[in-house]
C-alpha cells in the first residue's frame, strides 16, 4: 500500500514538473500548429480556444481532472484523443518490448550460463566478447546492420514497418541486444561466484549430477539480481524504444513522443511521458514483489 | 541427445525459421500499385488546417484551376472551371463550371459547393484564409458576422461570380493552390480531415485508409472524369529514418523515393551512379535567403547590409554543399515564378569590397556583432550553409554567431520582430510574385512579423498595391522595380540559392513529373507505371 501511494506521488510530481517545464520553455505551440501563414489574430483565438491563455495552475488542475478520468486531452497535431493514439501505439510497443525482452533473457541468460559453466574457456571468452559488443554498440547501429544483412542483403525479413509477426524480429533483436549483453555478464559473474560456494561443493559431494547442481542449487541463487535486472529492463524497453521504433518505422509510444516533441504537441507529450513514467514505476514495483517471492529473507525482514 | 546436439538443433531451428520468413518477405507488389514514403506523418487531410500536407488535397480534390508543368513551364490551366471572364476593372470574375462532374460519393458538383469551400476556409479561420479574404465580405464571414460570402453569387448550378475587394491579377493562380480545393457541401461531417470516409472529392483518387504514423492509402476514384491513370493504388509509408528509406528503395520495397533527406554522399555514391538514368529533378521554386533586421543597431546601416551581400560566396555553397544541385538566386521573385527577372544584378562575391564598405562606414574589425538564427526544423545542409555564411562574414570583419532555435521558439522570436537575422527558406504556394513579395514586404505588420522591420513605408504600400495592377506587363515592371529597390539599393534581403529537389524512380515507374514548385507532394496521375 505504501509503495502504491509512493508511486502515485511520483506520478503526480512528474506530471507537475513536466507541465511547468513545457509551459516555461519559449515558443507558442499554437504558432507551430498554425504554420508560417497564420496571423496574430488567428494564433490568439486558437490559444484561447485551447485554454493556453489560462493561468498555469488552472491549466494543470484541468489537466489533472481529465487525466484521472482517463482523458489526456486531444493531440494538437493529430487531432485525435491522446488516449486513443497511445492505445493504438502501445500494442506495438508492448509486442516489441516483450519480443526484445524474450530475446534478451533467452540469449543473454544462455550465454551467461554457458560462459559460467565453462569459465575461462574459449566459449566463455567468445560469449563475453559478444556481450561486451552488446553493451557497447548503440541501438541504431545494431538496427542498421540487421536491416542491411537480413533485410537488404539476404531478403529474409522486412526492413521496416509492421505487417505481421516477422516485422518484429529485427527490431526485437536490435532493442534487446544491449539488454542481452548486460544479462549475459550478470548471469556469468553471479553464477561463476555461486559455483565456487561451499554449499555447491556439498551438493556435489552428495553425488548430485552437475545438471542438478546448476539448475537446482546454483541458478536459484543467481536469479535474485537477474530477475531484478530483467524487470527493470522490461520497463526500460517499454518506455525507451524511441530509436528502434524510428529506425524500423514502428508506430509505437516512442515515435509518438518524438512526434510530440517536434510539433510541440503538449497533450501528446504529457501523455507519452506520463505513460513511460508509469511503466518505470510499475517495473520497479514488480521487481520488488519478485524479490520477495524469490528471497524469503526479504519477507522475514519486513515482518520483523 | 547430448547437450551439444541439443544446442545445434536449437540453432538450426532458429535459422530455418528465419529462412522460412525470408520466403514471404517483400511480396506485396501488385499491378497498378505505387509505393512511396514520407519522413513524417501528415497532421490532417483537411486542407483548411495545413500549409504542408498537400498530397491528399492535391489528389482527392480538384480546384477551379491547376498549375501544371507544360513544355517545362508552369502554367495555370482550367480544371473544374471551363470558362471565365474578368470585368474591366479586374474586380469581378464570372466562372462556368464543367458539366457532369460528380464527387466520389455520386453527388453532383455545383456552384454552391464552390461557394461553401470558400466560406468554410473563413469560418474555420485557420491557416488558409488569405485567398477567400480577398472576396467582398470575406472579413465579415471570418468575424462570424455572417456565414454567407457577400461577394460570391451563385447564378445556377454551373455559373457563379466572385467579386474581389481589390483587383488581383494573380487571382487565378491563387485559385490553383491546393488550399482552394473544392469540397462537397452535402457530405461534410465533423470527421473531415481525420476520417478517410469523410474525404469526398472530385479528384482521381479516394483515401481508403490512414493509420497514424504508419501509412495512408489512396485508390483510383472510379467516378473520376479524366483519363484513367496507370497508378490504381498508392501507399504512402511513414518512414522517419532516411537510411531505412534508402535500403527499402534499393530492396524494391519503394517505387519512388524522395531524396530530400538523404545524405548528399549517398546521393552521389549510390543514386547518381547506380540509378543515374532514373533520377528525376525539379527546382524547389522558392529560395534560401538571409533576412536582416533593420531595427538592429548595425544592420540598419545599408553599407553593413551590402557588405554582408558581398561577403558570401554563394557559388561555393552550391558546389560544396549541394554538389551543384542548386541554382543561384539574385532577387526576391524566384526562378520559375511569373515575373522573375533574369537580368537582376544580385550581390557579387567580393570580400575586399565587403571589407572596404565596412571600413568606409567607420566600423572596426569585430565591432559589428549579431546573431544568425536558424530554425532547427531546417535541413542539415541549410544549417551547414548558415555556419559557412557566419564564417565568411567573420573573415571580413563581422562578429557573428549561428544560433539554432527550436521551431516553436524560432517562430516566437521572429514574430516578435527582434531576431537580428536569420537564414530561412521559402517555397512558393502559387505562381505569382505576390506570394513572396506581399508575405515579406506587403504591410508593416508583415515586415515586423518576419523580423525585417523594413522602414520604407512607401515601398511597402507599393508592394501591397502591386497585385491590383491588372495589366500583366505593367505589374511585372512594378514588381521588378520594387525588387531592384529592395535588393540593389536597400540590400534589405540577401537572396542565396534555390536547391534542386531530387527523386529516384524504381524500375516499375516509367516516368514521373514533379509538382511545378518541386513540392514533396505530387499529382499521382503524373506517375506512369510500366505495369
Amino acid at each position: 500500500m505504501k509503495r502504491l501511494l509512493q508511486a502515485v506521488l511520483v506520478l503526480l510530481l512528474v506530471s507537475l514538473a513536466l507541465f511547468v517545464m513545457l509551459r516555461i520553455v519559449p515558443g507558442n505551440p499554437v504558432a507551430v500548429l498554425m504554420g508560417e501563414h497564420a496571423n496574430e489574430a488567428t494564433i490568439e483565438r486558437l490559444t484561447a480556444e485551447l485554454g493556453l491563455d489560462q493561468p498555469i495552475h488552472v491549466q494543470f488542475f484541468r489537466y489533472l481532472g481529465g487525466a484521472i478520468r482517463g482523458d489526456f486531452g486531444t493531440s494538437y497535431s493529430l487531432g485525435k484523443p491522446v488516449s486513443q493514439l497511445m492505445g493504438a501505439a502501445f500494442v506495438n510497443t508492448l509486442l516489441l518490448a516483450l519480443a526484445a525482452a524474450l530475446f534478451a533473457w533467452i540469449v543473454g541468460g544462455l550465454c551467461g550460463l554457458l560462459a559460467a559453466i565453462r569459465k575461462n574457456s574459449i566459449p566463455d571468452r567468445l560469449f563475453m566478447g559478444f556481450s561486451l559488443l552488446g553493451i557497447s554498440m548503440p541501438v541504431f547501429m545494431v538496427a542498421m546492420i540487421l536491416q542491411y544483412v537480413f533485410g537488404y542483403w539476404l531478403h529474409w525479413l522486412p526492413i521496416s514497418g509492421v505487417s505481421d509477426w516477422r516485422s518484429f524480429i529485427l527490431p526485437a533483436i536490435a532493442l534487446g541486444w544491449n539488454s542481452a549483453g548486460s544479462i549475459a555478464r550478470l548471469v556469468r559473474s553471479t553464477l561463476a561466484d555461486t559455483l565456487e560456494d561451499d554449499y555447491i561443493d556439498t551438493a556435489r559431494a552428495k553425488g548430485l549430477s552437475e545438471t542438478a547442481v546448476i539448475w537446482r542449487h546454483a541458478l536459484r541463487n543467481t536469479m535474485l539480481p537477474t530477475v531484478t535486472m530483467m524487470a527493470l529492463q522490461l520497463s526500460g524497453l517499454l518506455s525507451g524504444a524511441v530509436i528502434t521504433e524510428t529506425v524500423f518505422s514502428i508506430n509505437g509510444i516512442g515515435r509518438l513522443a518524438v512526434q510530440a516533441i517536434n510539433g510541440r504537441d503538449i497533450p501528446l507529450l504529457q501523455g507519452t511521458v506520463l505513460f513511460a513514467t508509469a511503466l518505470v514505476i510499475f517495473g520497479n514495483l514488480i521487481a520488488d514483489l519478485l524479490y520477495k517471492v524469490l528471497d524469503p529473507r526479504t519477507r522475514r525482514e519486513v515482518k520483523e | 541427445m547430448t547437450k551439444r546436439y541439443r544446442l545445434l538443433s536449437f540453432a538450426a531451428l532458429v535459422l530455418a525459421a528465419v529462412m522460412i520468413c525470408g520466403c514471404f518477405a517483400g511480396a506485396d507488389e501488385e499491378k497498378g500499385l505505387l509505393r512511396t514514403a514520407i519522413n513524417y506523418d501528415i497532421t490532417t487531410m483537411d486542407v483548411a488546417k495545413t500549409t504542408d500536407d498537400y498530397m491528399i488535397p492535391m489528389n482527392v480534390f480538384d480546384r477551379l484551376f491547376e498549375t501544371r508543368v507544360q513544355d517545362g513551364n508552369a502554367v495555370v490551366v482550367p480544371s473544374l472551371c471551363t470558362e471565365y471572364k474578368v470585368s474591366e476593372d479586374g474586380l469581378t470574375y464570372e466562372f462556368t463550371l464543367m458539366d457532369g462532374v460528380v464527387f466520389s460519393n455520386g453527388n453532383a458538383l455545383t456552384a454552391s459547393d464552390v461557394q461553401y469551400s470558400f466560406e468554410r476556409l473563413l469560418i474555420l479561420a485557420n491557416q488558409n484564409t488569405d485567398i477567400p479574404l480577398e472576396v467582398v465580405g470575406g472579413q465579415d464571414v471570418m468575424d462570424k458576422k455572417t456565414e454567407t460570402l457577400e461577394g460570391f453569387k451563385v447564378a445556377d448550378d454551373t455559373h457563379f461570380t466572385i467579386t474581389l475587394s481589390a483587383p488581383n491579377a494573380g487571382f487565378l493562380a491563387e485559385l490553383s493552390s491546393p488550399v482552394m480545393s473544392i469540397v462537397d457541401k452535402e457530405s461534410m461531417t465533423d470527421g473531415f480531415g481525420t476520417d478517410p470516409a469523410a474525404m469526398i472529392g472530385t479528384g482521381p483518387y479516394i483515401v481508403t485508409e490512414w493509420v497514424a504514423n504508419d501509412h495512408y492509402t489512396m485508390v483510383y476514384n472510379e467516378k473520376y472524369r479524366g483519363p484513367e491513370p496507370t497508378v490504381k493504388k498508392i501507399i504512402v509509408k511513414v518512414i522517419a529514418d532516411a537510411n531505412t528509406q534508402n535500403l527499402m528503395f534499393q530492396n524494391g520495397e519503394l517505387d519512388l523515393i524522395d531524396l530530400k533527406n538523404q545524405d548528399s554522399a549517398i546521393i552521389q555514391s549510390v543514386y547518381k551512379t547506380q540509378y543515374a538514368d532514373r533520377m528525376v529533378s525539379a527546382p524547389n521554386v522558392g529560395m534560401i535567403f538571409i533576412a536582416l533586421n533593420e531595427n538592429n543597431e548595425f544592420l540598419k546601416d545599408v553599407s553593413v547590409r551590402k557588405a554582408i551581400g558581398a561577403a558570401i560566396d554563394v557559388d561555393t555553397i552550391i558546389t560544396a554543399l549541394y554538389n551543384g544541385d542548386a541554382i543561384r538566386e539574385n532577387g526576391i521573385i524566384p526562378t520559375g515564378v511569373w515575373g522573375h527577372n533574369d537580368n537582376l544584378q544580385g550581390f557579387t562575391y567580393d570580400p575586399e569590397t565587403a571589407k572596404k564598405l565596412l571600413a568606409d562606414a567607420g566600423y572596426t574589425d569585430g565591432q559589428i556583432s549579431f546573431e544568425i538564427a536558424v530554425d532547427n526544423a531546417l535541413s542539415s545542409t541549410v544549417k551547414t550553409a548558415a555556419e559557412y555564411i557566419s564564417q565568411s562574414l567573420n573573415k571580413v570583419g563581422f562578429n557573428t554567431t549561428v544560433k539554432n532555435y527550436d521551431h516553436a521558439a524560432y517562430l516566437d522570436v521572429r514574430r516578435s520582430g527582434t531576431m537580428d537575422s536569420f537564414v530561412a527558406s521559402w517555397g512558393m504556394d502559387y505562381n505569382d510574385p505576390a506570394n513572396i513579395m506581399v508575405t515579406f514586404f506587403g504591410s508593416e505588420a508583415n515586415v515586423k512579423a518576419r523580423s525585417l522591420n523594413y522602414p520604407d513605408t512607401a515601398i511597402i504600400a507599393r508592394v501591397a498595391s502591386a497585385p491590383a495592377i491588372v495589366d500583366d506587363e505593367a505589374r511585372k515592371a512594378e514588381y521588378q522595380a520594387l525588387e531592384q529597390k529592395i535588393i540593389s539599393e536597400d540590400a534589405a534581403w540577401i537572396p542565396l540559392y534555390a536547391s534542386m529537389h531530387l527523386w529516384c524512380r524504381g524500375p516499375r515507374v516509367a516516368s514521373f513529373t514533379p509538382q511545378w514548385a518541386g513540392f514533396t507532394d505530387f499529382y499521382v496521375t503524373d506517375v506512369v507505371l510500366n505495369d
